[in-house]
């Protein structure tokens, strides 16, 4: 094969790429021109940082939580993990007195006129103390 | 001030001033923009004639021109095109592997097999119907069609170094850069790729 011969044969390859170059149709072309475009954004958007971290990084993230975790959880005084058992006692009774309904109190306002007398009483003996110590 | 003699040495020295970096980013985001506008077809184009297959062809130039942005677009410009072009090398080879695989899985499984070689696509399709030149058309896709061909008949290395240097125009040290070898090798490849292709297309062609 000589010079002449070669030169030719890439002369011609060139000039029927360039020609196929020239003819790609208007889907490829317009894939191509948004492929650019995304190509673009993603150059000018800076680099987010904590998310290119390896994945190892956040493996060793959560087994630190946990170790964290199970640290306070049995590292902290005994009956703080839930409410003592004196207090719930407490609080139980205090229920009880508050549900307990009394068989002589009945409705508030029924022990009102029970003691109406001794409401009076004690009013007037009130009012004399304040009157004695003024006089 | 002692080191400039005079005013006019001074003014040599100092060279403009000094620009925002948004400015120098602006720029830098219009060139690339310029770059990937004159070679996406003809990047298109080579990868089609490797794969044989035009989504295929447009995923892996998509996806150079991606990692050509995020990882080179700080690299002098003058570097931008060798770099484009050993990142869609590495997307081919890739995907072609990838196709041997499935090829592989397929012979497996019963069922109509598929055309990934793209042998029945005819060069006639590709011309436009009608119209003054559609001779002409017809003989330079038939043209086409057969340097393809022989093209796909190449080792890829052959075939790489031609297409980089004769299609792209790619010199000697670019070629070597995207092929990841030696300027050397370059010329070896490019040399025996030429003569196999003299015999496989004829005098004629």
């Amino acid at each position: 094969m000589n010079e002449d011969s070669a030169s030719r044969l890439e002369e011609r390859s060139r000039r029927l790429f360039d020609d196929s170059v020239g003819s790609v149709d208007m889907r490829v072309r317009s894939r191509l021109t948004q492929a650019r475009h995304a190509a673009l954004e993603a150059a000018a958007r800076p680099a987010n940082h904590f998310l290119r971290f390896p994945l190892w990084t956040s493996a060793a993230g959560v087994t630190a939580a946990a170790v964290l975790g199970v640290a306070i959880w049995f590292g902290a005084p005994a009956g703080h993990h839930g409410m003592p058992v004196m207090e719930t006692q407490s609080n139980l009774e205090d229920l009880d007195i508050v549900t307990a309904s009394d068989e002589s109190s009945g409705a508030p306002m029924e022990m009102l006129q029970d003691d109406i007398e001794f409401y009076d009483w004690a009013a007037a003996k009130t009012a004399d103390a304040e009157s004695g110590s003024v006089g | 001030m002692a080191q400039f003699a005079t005013l006019s040495h001074a003014r040599m020295a100092w060279d403009g001033p000094v620009r925002a970096p948004e400015d120098v980013a602006l720029d830098q985001t219009r060139e690339l923009d310029q770059f990937l506008a004159g070679i996406e077809r003809r990047a298109f184009r080579m990868a089609q004639v490797k794969l044989r297959d035009p989504d295929d062809a447009l995923d892996v130039v998509q996806d150079a021109m991606l990692k050509l942005a995020r990882n080179y677009a700080a690299k002098p410009s003058n570097e931008w095109r060798p770099l484009f072009y050993r990142i869609l090398e590495n997307g081919i080879r890739d995907l072609q592997r990838r196709r041997a695989v499935r090829k592989r899985l397929m012979a497996w499984v019963p069922g109509p097999q598929e055309d990934p070689e793209g042998e029945s696509q005819d060069p006639i399709d590709s011309v436009a119907a009608g119209g003054p030149d559609a001779p002409e058309q017809l003989m330079q896709a038939e043209a086409m069609n057969k340097l393809e061909v022989s093209l796909r008949e190449l080792p890829a290395r052959q075939r790489e170094a031609f297409m980089l240097r004769n299609f792209e125009g790619l010199d000697v040290a670019e070629t070597a850069v995207a092929m990841g070898c030696s300027e050397g090798s370059v010329k070896t490849h490019y040399s025996r790729a030429v003569h196999a292709l003299r015999e496989q297309l004829g005098e004629v062609w």
